[in-house]
């Protein structure tokens, strides 16, 4: 065995090992998102035939979101991994939409959003909790930290239009910090019962060691069958 | 190692060429469909709840 061949072995196995990391980002942050985007749209299209072919559960009376303390009394339970309501933030851009789906899996958020299964639906008194990713598989929640008080942050869940308003810029906390997707979350100002939304995702953009979290209130609902709110059509 | 491999392989330089590519690919479909999704979770990018578990941990109530 010469000397040769030991240095080109050696050298064959840096160009291989370089090579595999390249792949790897290219993976990462383009083929990730490749799949992420295909995986909502199919998400969002079987959630818009699903809408057609049956019509979902009874829509809450469309006035006054602070009326009635409770929708329809056992309303039908959402199934882990399947969408069942899109999303809309215009602060992200006009065609930011991306379907939220039942459960916080790795699986599910590979996807598009999870919905906290413990946490209220849409609409409902309590905390609608959803997660999404900040990097990688789409980027949805890239520029969670542009969200300023007053943002719209909207949801639709094939009856209604719900509309959020986001109560104070992004609130940065651990990952244990359970309580931000309580009923009334905590550090979020609001007090006694109501019907907010929790946005989390990871915090700081590339790592994990936190989570970013933006609070909202419901401020309007609209039918589906009146179109889509104002907040949509600017 | 590569060079082996090239010794290894039938046909004429052309021939020899285009199975090359043909591994490359297989090779690079391989890591995309099986390896990178495997050691993806394994980054800590994917941490988006605040359930407080690892990477790979399930969501709130699973």
């Amino acid at each position: 065995m010469s000397v040769r061949l030991v240095v080109r072995t050696f050298s064959e196995l840096c160009i291989t090992a370089g090579a595999l990391i390249i792949l790897f980002v290219v993976y990462f942050l383009f083929w990730t998102g490749v799949k992420a985007a295909d995986a909502a749209e199919g998400e969002i299209d079987a959630l818009q035939s699903q809408w057609a072919r049956e019509p979902v559960a009874p829509a809450p009376p469309p006035a006054s979101p602070e009326a009635s303390p409770s929708k329809s009394p056992d309303p039908v339970p959402y199934r882990a991994g399947k969408p069942f309501a899109t999303m809309h933030i215009p602060r992200f851009g006009a065609d930011w939409e991306w379907p939220v789906l039942e459960n916080t899996a790795v699986g599910t958020l590979k996807k598009g959003l999870g919905h906290y299964s413990a946490t209220a639906r849409p609409g409902d008194t309590g905390n609608f909790a959803v997660a999404g990713h900040r990097r990688t598989y789409g980027d949805p929640f890239k520029d969670f930290p542009r969200l300023r008080p007053g943002d719209a942050v909207v949801v639709n869940d094939g009856t209604t239009w719900f509309t959020y308003r986001v109560a104070k810029k992004p609130h940065r906390t651990v990952p244990t910090d359970t309580a931000v997707v309580d009923p009334v979350p905590r550090g979020s100002g609001f007090e006694g019962a109501g019907r907010y939304l929790t946005l989390t995702t990871c915090e700081p953009e590339w790592g994990s060691s936190h989570r970013l979290i933006a609070w909202a209130h419901l401020d309007a609902t609209r039918p589906v069958g009146d179109g889509r709110p104002p907040e949509l059509t600017d | 190692m590569y060079g082996w491999i090239w010794r290894h392989l039938p046909g004429n330089a052309w021939v020899r060429g285009v199975i090359s590519l043909v591994l490359v690919l297989a090779v690079v479909y391989a890591l995309f469909q099986y390896v990178f999704p495997w050691a993806e979770p394994l980054l800590p990018f994917g941490d988006v709840t605040v359930d407080g578990e690892s990477a790979g941990g399930a969501g709130a109530d699973q």
